[in-house]
C-alpha cells in the first residue's frame, strides 16, 4: 500500500504555469488522469516520478520526498510517454538489465516473470527496435514492473494502441489495481478512462479541475444549476416565456448590464428550450454566454472528446 | 562501477556501425606514420608532428569528443536515460561507470595506435614514444571526463566541445599564449615532456601545473556531472 | 455556443458555416517560395527568428573571424605602417579552422532538422520542387559562410584604406581574397551538406563535418610539414591537400595568385597540379550537388 501526496504543488516554465496550486492523493486502486492535451498531465506525472521539481509545494510517496532520492524507485515503476528504449537490445536484455539496474537478487527470474505477465515472452529475443508500438508498450511495463513495485506510473499509455491491445492492457491494469498496488495512468480520452478507472483526477489548463468517483463527477457536473448570460431584442417579454418552463429556476434582469442572468436547471433542456422559445415568441438572441466559464470548459471537454 | 551501465553503454557506443567509424582513428595514425616512416626526413621532427600534431592535437580531442558525449548526450537526447534514471542507483555510480567506459574506450582507440606509431617512426630512443603515450593517456582520461559534462550539461554538447578543442586549444591557443594554460593538449605536453626528460617535445605549460590542473579539471567535471544528471529534468523535444 | 451532442436527434447532422473561406487570390509561385526558403534558411543559420542560444555560436565565430581583423588594422594605423601584417587571402586560411566550426555547427542546423521532424516532405506537398529545396539550401549556406568571411575583409579593407595605405595594392588583394571567400564558401560548404543531408541526428552531423575537416586538413599538413622540401626539393607531399577541402581551396589560391611563403607553404604543384586542383575542386562542388538532389529524390 502506497501513496502519492501532491501538496499544493505549482510548477511554471518561464512565464507559462504548467502546473497551478494541485492537491491530490493517489491511493491503492487504479486512478485515471484526465485532461486535454497541454494540460500538465505530463508535467504532474513528471514531478511524480521524479523528472521534475516541482516550483513550489512538495511531492511525496509515502511521506518521503520524490525529487532527487533514488530510493523511491525500489517502489515506483514507470512507464514513460516516448518510445526510445535502446532499441539495440532484444525484449529479453532490455528487461534483464532493467531488473539488474534494480539490484534485484534473481534478475533472470525477475526478467521472466515480467515479460510472462505482459505475455511477451514470446517475442523476447526479438531486437525491441523491431517491435510495433503495442509490444513496445508492453515490453516498456515490464521493465516498469520487474521489481514489483507498489506504484505503477503511465504517461498515455495508450497512445497509438490498436483496439485489441487496448483491451489487454486494461486487462493488466485492472489487474494490478485488484492486487491493492497504486496505479496512476494519464490520458486525454473519456472513454479509456470511463472503462478503467472509477477513481479520476481532472485537470484542465494546469489546475484541479474534478477529483472522485467518475460517475458522481459527471452528474455533478451536469445537475448542478447552469448560469447564462443572455441578450435579446426583447428582454422580458424572453424572461415571461422562459419561466413558464420548468427547466430554468431564477431569472434576474440586469437592467445596467442590459441582460437577462438565467439560472438553468437542467443544462440539456435549457439548451434545447433557449432557442425554441426565441423562435416561437419572434424574439432575436444577440447573446447567449455561460457565465460559469471554467467549468463549462471542464464539462463540454468531458462529454464532447 | 555498473556492470549493467557498463554493458549498455558500450554496447550503444560500439554497437552498429559506429564503432567501425572511430576505428578510423587509429587506422589513420596508423597509415600516415607507416608512409611517413618511409621518408628520410628528420625522424625526430616527424614523430613531433604525427603523434604531436596529427595525434595528441587533433585526433585525441576529436575521439574524445565523440566518444564522452556518445556515452550520454545519446541518450539523454532520444531520453531513453530514464530507464537508468528511473532505479534505486546514486547518480555518481552512473557518471563513474560511464565515464570509466569513455576512458577505457578512447585509450583503446588511441594509446595503442599513439605507442605502435611512436615505435614505428622513432624506436624507443630517449623515451619520446613513451612520453606521448603517457600524454594521450592522460589527456585521453581528461578529454573524456570534460566531454562526458558538456554532454549531460548541454543539448550543444558537440558543438560546445568543437568550440573548446578546435577553437579555443588550437585556433585561440595559436595567438594568445595564455589560452594555452587551459589547455587539456598542453598539460598532456607537459606530462610528455616530464616522461620523456626535455626532448622539445614543446610544452607551454609547467609540469608543476599541468597535473594540478588535470586532476582538477577531471574530479571536477565527474563531480559536477554527478551533480547535474541528478537533477536531471525530462522535458520534450527541444 | 455548440450543443452537446446528446441534445441533438440521432440521425441528422449539420456542418455550421463558420465563415471559413478558402483562398482564390493569386498565388506568388514556386520562384518566391524557393526565395522564401532560402531567406528563412539564410537567417537560420545566424540564429535570427530563432531562440537566443541559436544565435551564440554564429555570432561568436563571426566574432572571432572579425576582431582580430580590427585589431591588425588598429595596430598598423597606430605605428602608421605602410602596409598591413597580413595577405587578405592568408587572413582566411589561418581563420579556416573557425571558419569550418560554424560550418559544421550550422549546416545540419539547415538539413538535419527538416529529416528528424520530417518536415522534408511537408516542403514537396507545395508548388516547390526537390531541385528547389536543394538550390535554396545550397545558396543559402554558401551566403552564411560567404558573409562570414566578407566581413573581416571588408574591415581589413576599409582599414587599409582609411589608413592611407596604397589604394591600388590593397584592392587588388582585397580581390584576391574575396575570390578565396567564394571557393572556401563553396568548396568545403558542398562537402559539408552532403553529410549534413545523410543524418537526422545533429550531433552526428555536426561530429561527422567537423572530424572529416579537420582530421582531413591535420593530415594534410603534416604530411606537408614533414615532407621536408628544403631538402629533397620535391613537391610530393602538396598533392595530400587534395583530400581536404580547405586546403585545396588554400593551395589553389595560393598557386593562382602567388600568395604565401616560407617553406610550410600550400600550393598546387606546378600547371599540372593546378589544373588537376581546380578540377577536384569543381568535382567536389558538382559532385556534391548532385548527390544531395538523388538523395533528396526519394524523400
Amino acid at each position: 500500500m502506497a501513496t502519492i501526496s501532491i501538496d499544493k504543488v505549482s510548477r511554471w516554465f518561464g512565464n507559462v504555469v504548467a502546473v497551478n496550486d494541485v492537491t491530490m492523493a493517489i491511493g491503492p486502486g487504479i486512478t485515471g488522469l484526465l485532461g486535454p492535451n497541454g494540460a500538465g498531465k505530463s508535467t504532474l506525472i513528471h514531478m511524480m516520478s521524479g523528472f521534475l521539481a516541482p516550483s513550489s509545494g512538495t511531492v511525496t510517496l509515502d511521506g518521503a520526498p520524490i525529487w532527487r532520492n533514488q530510493q523511491v524507485y525500489r517502489q515506483i515503476g514507470l512507464v514513460p510517454e516516448r518510445e526510445s528504449m535502446y532499441d539495440y537490445l532484444t525484449g529479453w536484455e532490455f528487461v534483464l538489465a532493467n531488473a539488474e539496474l534494480h539490484g534485484l537478487p534473481q534478475p533472470g527470474a525477475a526478467a521472466r516473470r515480467a515479460l510472462d505477465l505482459v505475455e511477451m515472452a514470446y517475442a523476447k529475443d526479438r531486437r525491441t527496435g523491431t517491435y510495433s508500438k503495442g509490444m513496445k508498450q508492453r515490453v516498456k511495463m515490464a521493465s516498469a514492473l520487474v521489481h514489483d513495485p507498489a506504484v505503477l506510473l503511465l504517461d498515455e499509455p495508450f497512445n497509438g494502441m490498436d483496439p485489441r491491445q487496448r483491451l489487454q492492457l486494461m486487462e493488466l491494469l485492472r489487474r494490478f489495481g485488484a492486487d491493492g498496488r497504486t496505479v496512476l495512468f494519464s490520458s486525454h480520452i473519456l472513454e479509456e478512462v470511463e472503462q478503467l478507472a472509477r477513481h479520476i483526477e481532472v485537470v484542465v489548463a494546469g489546475r484541479h479541475a474534478a477529483s472522485g468517483d467518475f460517475r458522481r463527477i459527471r452528474r455533478l457536473m451536469t445537475d448542478r444549476p447552469h448560469r447564462y448570460l443572455v441578450r435579446s431584442s426583447d428582454d422580458r417579454r424572453l424572461a415571461a416565456a422562459l419561466i413558464a418552463d420548468g427547466s430554468t429556476t431564477g431569472i434576474e434582469v440586469d437592467e445596467r448590464e442590459r441582460a437577462l442572468r438565467i439560472e438553468a436547471v437542467n443544462f440539456q433542456g435549457f439548451t434545447t428550450l433557449l432557442p425554441r422559445v426565441a423562435r416561437e415568441a419572434g424574439i432575436r438572441l444577440y447573446t447567449v454566454s455561460p457565465a460559469d466559464e471554467s467549468l463549462e470548459s471542464v464539462f463540454s471537454y468531458l462529454v464532447s472528446a | 562501477m555498473n556492470p549493467t551501465v557498463a554493458r549498455l553503454t558500450l554496447r550503444g557506443l560500439l554497437g552498429r556501425r559506429r564503432g567501425l567509424l572511430l576505428l578510423v582513428v587509429p587506422a589513420l595514425l596508423l597509415l600516415v606514420s607507416a608512409i611517413a616512416s618511409g621518408s628520410s626526413a628528420d625522424a625526430h621532427g616527424l614523430t613531433v608532428k604525427i603523434l604531436g600534431q596529427l595525434g595528441l592535437g587533433t585526433l585525441v580531442p576529436l575521439l574524445g569528443l565523440v566518444v564522452g558525449t556518445g556515452v550520454i548526450a545519446t541518450e539523454i537526447d532520444d531520453g531513453s536515460i530514464v530507464y537508468l534514471l528511473a532505479k534505486p542507483l546514486p547518480r555518481w555510480r552512473i557518471i563513474t561507470t560511464k565515464l570509466a567506459v569513455a576512458t577505457g574506450v578512447t585509450w583503446l582507440f588511441s594509446v595503442v595506435p599513439t605507442l605502435l606509431s611512436g615505435l614505428l617512426l622513432y624506436g624507443t630512443r630517449d623515451g619520446v614514444v613513451l612520453g606521448y603515450t603517457v600524454a594521450v593517456l592522460v589527456a585521453g582520461a581528461a578529454y573524456s571526463a570534460l566531454f562526458l559534462l558538456l554532454g549531460v550539461a548541454t543539448r550543444h554538447a558537440v558543438v560546445a566541445g568543437l568550440g573548446y578543442a578546435l577553437i579555443w586549444e588550437s585556433v585561440v591557443g595559436n595567438f594568445v599564449e595564455g589560452a594555452r594554460t587551459l589547455s587539456v593538449q598542453q598539460w598532456g605536453k607537459a606530462v610528455a615532456e616530464a616522461v620523456a626528460g626535455d626532448t622539445a617535445i614543446g610544452a607551454d605549460v609547467s609540469f608543476g601545473a599541468a597535473v594540478p590542473l588535470l586532476l582538477v579539471v577531471t574530479v571536477g567535471a565527474t563531480v559536477l556531472a554527478s551533480v547535474k544528471l541528478a537533477g536531471l529534468t525530462l522535458a520534450g523535444e527541444e | 455556443m455548440s450543443l452537446p451532442p446528446e441534445t441533438r436527434p440521432a440521425d441528422t447532422g449539420v456542418i455550421h458555416d463558420i465563415g471559413y473561406r478558402g483562398y482564390t487570390g493569386p498565388r506568388l509561385g514556386r520562384a518566391y517560395a524557393t526565395r522564401s526558403l532560402f531567406t528563412q534558411s539564410l537567417r537560420a543559420a545566424y540564429g535570427l527568428g530563432r531562440s537566443g542560444k541559436s544565435k551564440v555560436l554564429p555570432f561568436l565565430v563571426l566574432g572571432v573571424v572579425t576582431v582580430p581583423a580590427m585589431i591588425f588594422v588598429a595596430v598598423a594605423i597606430a605605428m602608421k605602417r605602410e602596409e598591413l601584417p597580413v595577405e587578405y587571402p592568408g587572413y582566411l586560411s589561418s581563420l579556416s579552422l573557425v571558419v569550418s566550426v560554424f560550418l559544421a555547427s550550422q549546416a545540419p542546423v539547415l538539413l538535419s532538422r527538416d529529416l528528424r521532424y520530417q518536415t522534408v516532405p511537408l516542403y514537396f506537398s507545395r508548388p516547390i520542387t526537390r531541385t528547389d529545396y536543394v538550390r535554396a539550401k545550397f545558396a543559402a549556406m554558401v551566403c552564411a559562410q560567404l558573409l562570414l568571411m566578407a566581413a573581416p575583409l571588408l574591415v581589413l579593407y576599409a582599414g587599409a584604406l582609411l589608413g592611407g595605405m596604397d589604394f591600388s595594392h590593397n584592392t587588388g588583394q582585397f580581390l584576391y581574397g574575396l575570390a578565396a571567400a567564394v571557393l572556401y564558401a563553396v568548396v568545403p560548404t558542398s562537402v559539408a551538406l552532403v553529410i549534413a543531408a545523410t543524418t537526422p541526428r545533429r550531433g552526428f552531423g555536426v561530429a561527422a563535418i567537423m572530424g572529416y575537416l579537420a582530421v582531413s586538413a591535420a593530415v594534410a599538413t603534416v604530411a606537408v610539414g614533414i615532407s621536408n622540401p628544403s631538402t629533397s626539393g620535391s613537391d610530393t607531399a602538396q598533392w595530400t591537400s587534395l583530400i581536404s577541402p580547405t586546403d585545396l581551396v588554400e593551395s589553389l589560391v595560393n598557386e593562382l595568385f602567388e600568395l604565401g611563403n616560407g617553406l610550410d607553404r600550400r600550393h598546387a604543384p606546378g600547371g599540372l597540379g593546378l589544373a588537376v586542383f581546380a578540377l577536384v575542386a569543381v568535382a567536389m562542388v558538382v559532385g556534391s550537388y548532385r548527390l544531395l538532389l538523388s538523395r533528396y529524390k526519394k524523400v
